[in-house]
């Protein structure tokens, strides 16, 4: 199955990527790093923790990973030929 | 079932298919594996590739029809003191003169995927294998040595050397031990905007230069936080390219809210910038938006530019070896360029049945040689605008601008390209006259409508005679330098030596001779008007054939 979005167009997301992002609740500082350079808004901060809204809109950018200086996310690629495609890149 | 091949590259993006390609050419059973569903789906960039790619880039790139979107012959600057006011500097001096331009581009634009796609293809045309919809997770680890590769369904393929072109991220190189994560402040994410634009509209309002605009942080244009980041405006043929990039942390340790400037920043361009607002806006529709990050300081750290790029059975190329450039953020030339060397070092290393470190290490020895990549990951102008720009210091940001992305760019581009330039003439006198049909095939390329699959302009072939003429002067032209090349020792060392005092003479000379410079190109306008009408008639009217080169050989590894 293919996704698009409308906030996003000229995208595709191919389902089945499975959770690559991954929060470790114990490193985890809610310093709010990740939700600040998210361009898709993937994150929001419960209890003062970051948790994973969706990663629907993820373009796999992987700024977030490198912005958690607590190294509270573990980052992976989605299962191959899964997650965002474009052909305008 | 467990197969086993000579080469595994893991990432078809830009570099990952060279290396694929050469080490095929080479008779090696070859294995590209690509996590995306096809090849380029994932790819995302600006993207002008410079010339110098080109030129010193893979002989079948350079000698064949590789697709792009436009030539580019230069860069205008706009440094932008006060938006509300309209006041902007300009700055649009490094520029390729006519009659020279287009023909003689200064790189050219293209899409990631229609590229990558066709790099893939020449991969598979010369035997190597292509596997998508496979992300590699980890590495076959045996006695210190890699020795393959482990996949995402929990396929294990074993290989003799691995060539890691995965990207800028490179979390196989991080998981195989053989660097660490990039800090954030050498990271810059690209907000990425593309637009449908009608082909007669570029032509006019953009032609064939690449817009970029500087200012000061409270302009609110670009770039925040006095960052030394900027925006982009890229023509392609029916579209343009829209970039504005910032790293992810500042120096002073600060992550800045990206999402909300970015947000904040496009809103104020697109309704105040006056070029964009009155010319380009009512002619566009928005196709695509994306983003990526792309390393734009890791050259300049020197703990990050020495991070190792190869292990026991392992070397890395392109982005995931830390091989962007600083100022352009250009990294395909520098990705085509370790790929060549990856491929040469690893057939060798396999024919003699050493994969070690220790005979590895040629890679790293010629990578640190190359005088492009090392004068591209070193450059400092961007770096050192940002000071500008924080200390409001116009002169120097004036200063940095034009070194970096004016005519004051030779001071510091000109030794490495003319060494390069004359070790390439010395191994192969005959390259200048395929630099000559490669402008010339590209430009064809580029009136050629790939949809309709005629030429955009019509061409009618020139009589026999004056193309026979024309290859006859080819023909002298490599004879002659072929003849000259018997003092190929002699020659080669003045003319390093030449180079190598380049950018230092240019250094004293250049501000003296700018303005004289621009004079004299400006005089000379109407007469290279006229020239580049000729020239271009020429090239369009020419036999395709005429501008094609004989194959290389097979096994032929450049670099
Ligand atoms: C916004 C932006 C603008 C840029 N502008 C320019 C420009 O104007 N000019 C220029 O020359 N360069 C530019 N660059 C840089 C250029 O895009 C890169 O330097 C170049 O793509 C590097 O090539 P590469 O082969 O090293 O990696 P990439 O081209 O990134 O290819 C990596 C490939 O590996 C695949 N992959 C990754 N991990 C795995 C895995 N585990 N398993 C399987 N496959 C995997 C990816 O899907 C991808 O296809 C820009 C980059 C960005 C982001
Ligand atoms: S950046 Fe890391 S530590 Fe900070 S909120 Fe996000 S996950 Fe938590
Ligand atoms: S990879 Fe990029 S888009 Fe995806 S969640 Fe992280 S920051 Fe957001």
């Amino acid at each position: 199955m293919v996704r698009t979005s409308d906030k996003f167009p000229g995208v595709e997301w191919v389902e089945g990527t499975g959770d690559f992002i991954k929060i470790n609740d114990e490193k985890c500082t809610g310093c709010a790093n990740c939700i600040k350079v998210c361009l898709g808004s993937c994150f929001e901060i419960i209890s003062q923790k970051a948790h994973i809204k969706s990663l629907e809109t993820c373009m796999e950018c992987a700024s977030c990973w490198y912005v958690c200086v607590e190294g509270a996310i573990n980052f992976n690629w989605p299962q191959g030929g899964t997650g965002y495609k474009s052909e305008w890149g | 079932m467990n197969k086993e091949y000579d080469i595994i590259v893991v990432g078809a993006g830009f570099g990952g298919p060279v290396a694929a390609k050469l080490c095929a050419d080479a008779g090696l059973k070859t294995l590209l594996i690509e996590r995306s569903e096809n090849v380029g789906d994932k790819v995302i960039s600006g993207l002008t590739i410079p010339f110098y790619g080109f030129i010193f880039g893979p002989a079948f790139i350079r000698d064949g029809n590789p697709p792009f979107e436009r030539p580019s012959d230069g860069i205008i600057n706009y440094i932008i003191k006060d938006i509300e006011n309209g006041i902007i500097d300009i700055d649009d001096s490094l520029r390729v003169p006519k009659p020279l331009s287009p023909i003689v581009a200064f790189g050219y634009n293209t899409y990631c995927k229609p590229f990558c796609q066709w790099e893939a293809k020449k991969a598979i045309q010369a035997g190597a294998t292509l596997k998508t919809s496979t992300t590699v997770v980890d590495f076959i680890k045996e006695e210190g040595f890699i020795k393959g590769v482990i996949t995402d369904k929990g396929e294990q393929i074993r290989s003799k050397i691995v060539i890691d072109a995965e990207g800028s991220q490179g979390l196989l190189a991080i998981k195989a031990g053989v660097r660490e994560k990039y800090p954030p402040e050498t990271i810059s994410l690209a907000d990425t905007y593309d637009y449908e634009m009608a082909k007669e509209n570029i032509d006019k309002i953009f032609g064939y230069t690449v817009k970029m605009c500087w200012g000061w942080d409270e302009q609110k244009i670009a770039p925040p936080l006095g960052y030394g980041n900027g925006l982009m405006v890229w023509p392609y043929r029916n579209s343009l390219h829209f970039m504005q990039d910032q790293c992810l942390r500042t120096d002073q340790k600060i992550v800045p809210n990206l999402k909300k400037l970015f947000d904040e920043y496009h809103k104020n361009i697109t309704s105040k910038l006056p070029w964009w607002k009155n010319l380009v806006a009512p002619r566009i529709k928005l196709r695509a938006r994306m983003w990526e990050g792309f390393e734009i300081y890791v050259g300049l750290n020197s703990t990050l530019r020495n991070y190792p790029n190869y292990t026991n059975g392992m070397i890395l190329i392109g982005d995931v070896a830390g091989l962007e450039g600083t100022e352009l953020c250009d990294g395909v030339p520098a990705a085509w360029f370790s790929a060549e060397i990856a491929a040469e070092i690893a057939i060798k290393a396999i024919r003699a049945n050493d994969t070690s470190k220790s005979f590895l290490s040629k890679y790293n020895e010629k990578i640190k040689k190359h005088p492009i990549i090392q004068w591209s990951i070193s450059a400092k102008n961007r770096y050192n605008l940002r000071i500008a720009q924080r200390e409001h210091d116009e002169e120097k940001l004036k200063k940095y601008i034009h070194d970096g992305w004016g005519l004051g760019s030779l001071t510091y581009f000109t030794t490495p390209f003319l060494r390069l330039a004359f070790l390439f003439i010395r191994d192969d006198p005959t390259i200048l006259t395929k630099w000559m049909k490669m402008y010339f095939r590209y430009y064809q390329n580029w009136i050629y409508d790939f949809k309709t699959k005629t030429y955009q302009e019509k061409t009618h072939h020139r009589p026999l005679f004056k193309q026979s003429l024309f290859l006859t002067g080819l023909k002298l032209i490599n004879l002659w330098v072929k003849l000259f090349s018997v003092f190929k020792k002699l020659y080669t060392k003045t003319l390093i030596n030449l180079a190598d005092n380049a950018n230092s003479y240019l250094s004293k000379k250049l501000p003296k001779m700018e303005p004289r410079l621009l004079k004299l190109v400006s005089l000379m306008d109407p007469i290279s008007e006229k020239l580049s009408k000729r020239l271009i008639e020429f090239v369009k009217k020419a036999d395709p054939e005429i501008f094609k080169v004989p194959d290389y050989k097979r096994g032929a590894v450049h670099g």
